[in-house]
């Protein structure tokens, strides 16, 4: 009995190989099917996974990558400086300009553009002169009319004052001719004795 | 010593197409009718933008880039935010080609050579249809050229203005050659 108690104390961990015990065959029934379809479905999970990862990296390449354009992320949060922006791929260093044909391409370009300019900006100069102008005309006819009311009210206040002052100026005139008369002809002192 | 980028060219002419008019086309045309005629090219040495006839341009590269100071006719230079600063050393390129003009009396010339404002009192002529803000290349009344400025009224509303009224603001004049003389051809 002993050494088959001992057995079974020391075959603790191997019982999973020969489920004998009630107890036992609990433990090492979970632990033994575990294994055991560990090693029949082995090859299978695998082939499984293969083809799922053979299906993941055939999708990979199709997912669509988006550029930073694309994702409207604003300009200044961007890693690389705004300006500074160098397309991949092309090559390194400055393209110069020294052939005929590019210079006169780039200088037509430029030229068409600041016609363009000018021409705008004197559309522009013309119609606010334009406008001045008709600013200007309007504010001599305001002044014209102002000031012909003006003249018009001096000219009425001026012949009412005449009418007003159109009899005393006789009296006066008379008064004045009396005394001119009397200054042409002054009254002699006479003394007489009684 | 190297040719200009496309960039670099651009901001060139559009500064240059201030002043100017349609012909600056001449300015880069071929001096001849020959297949291989010589023509003017732009080159940038130590900062500085150089007109230089094509064959010198070419001799020129025997040359090492520290040993060469100037050559040709030296136009302005970039400064470092990318944008084109004329000189007075321009004056010659510029001059044959000007769209609009300015000529001044003989006692606004000494007030302009030194530095001032061009004034209503010292215009002898002027451009017609000439609007504000736009490049302009001052002459005397003999029409020598003088320097090159910015209006500061338009044509019609300097017409206007009282004599002391400031009618081109001076960008350069040939009193720079005295005045800036350490700067104006020192390299770097």
């Amino acid at each position: 009995m002993a050494p088959s108690r001992t057995k079974t104390m020391k075959n603790k961990h191997a019982a999973p190989k020969t489920p004998s015990a009630g107890g036992d065959t609990k433990r090492s029934a979970t632990s033994g099917v575990s294994k055991s379809k560990k090693g029949k479905q082995g090859p299978v999970v695998s082939q499984q996974v293969k083809e799922k990862n053979r299906a993941a990296l055939l999708k990979k390449p199709k997912k669509k990558v988006y550029t930073a354009e694309e994702l409207n992320i604003p300009k200044l949060n961007m890693i690389t400086p705004v300006g500074v922006v160098k397309p991949r791929g092309k090559k390194k260093g400055k393209i110069f300009v020294d052939d005929k044909e590019g210079m006169n391409t780039i200088l037509s370009l430029v030229q068409a553009e600041k016609e363009g300019q000018i021409e705008s900006k004197m559309i522009k100069a013309r119609q606010l002169e334009e406008i001045r102008e008709a600013r200007r005309v309007e504010a001599e006819k305001k002044e014209d009319e102002k000031k012909a009311k003006l003249e018009n009210m001096k000219d009425s206040l001026r012949k009412k004052r005449k009418r007003k002052s159109a009899g005393n100026e006789d009296e006066s005139l008379n008064e004045v001719s009396s005394t001119g008369t009397k200054a042409t002809k002054p009254k002699k002192k006479s003394v007489s004795f009684a | 010593m190297r040719p200009l980028t496309e960039e670099e060219t651009q901001t060139l002419f559009k500064k240059l197409a201030e002043y100017t008019g349609p012909s600056l086309k001449n300015l880069i045309a071929p001096i001849d009718n020959s297949p291989k005629a010589d023509r003017i090219v732009f080159r940038l040495c130590q900062g500085r933008v150089y007109a230089v006839l094509l064959s010198i341009a070419n001799i020129a590269t025997s040359i090492a880039r520290d040993k060469l100071l100037s050559l040709g006719t030296c136009i302005g230079k970039f400064t470092k935010t990318g944008k084109f600063r004329i000189h007075i050393t321009a004056l010659p390129i510029i001059a044959p080609y000007a769209r609009h003009k300015i000529w001044i009396r003989p006692n606004g010339v000494m007030p302009f050579l030194y530095g001032g404002n061009v004034v209503k009192a010292h215009i002898g002529r002027f451009s017609e249809d000439c609007p504000e803000h736009q490049g302009i290349v001052v002459y005397s009344m003999d029409d020598v050229p003088l320097g090159f400025g910015v209006t500061a009224r338009s044509t019609a509303e300097s017409r206007r203005l009282d004599p002391t009224g400031v009618v081109c603001f001076r960008q350069a004049d040939n009193g720079e050659y005295l005045r800036d003389e350490d700067n104006l051809f020192a390299s770097g």
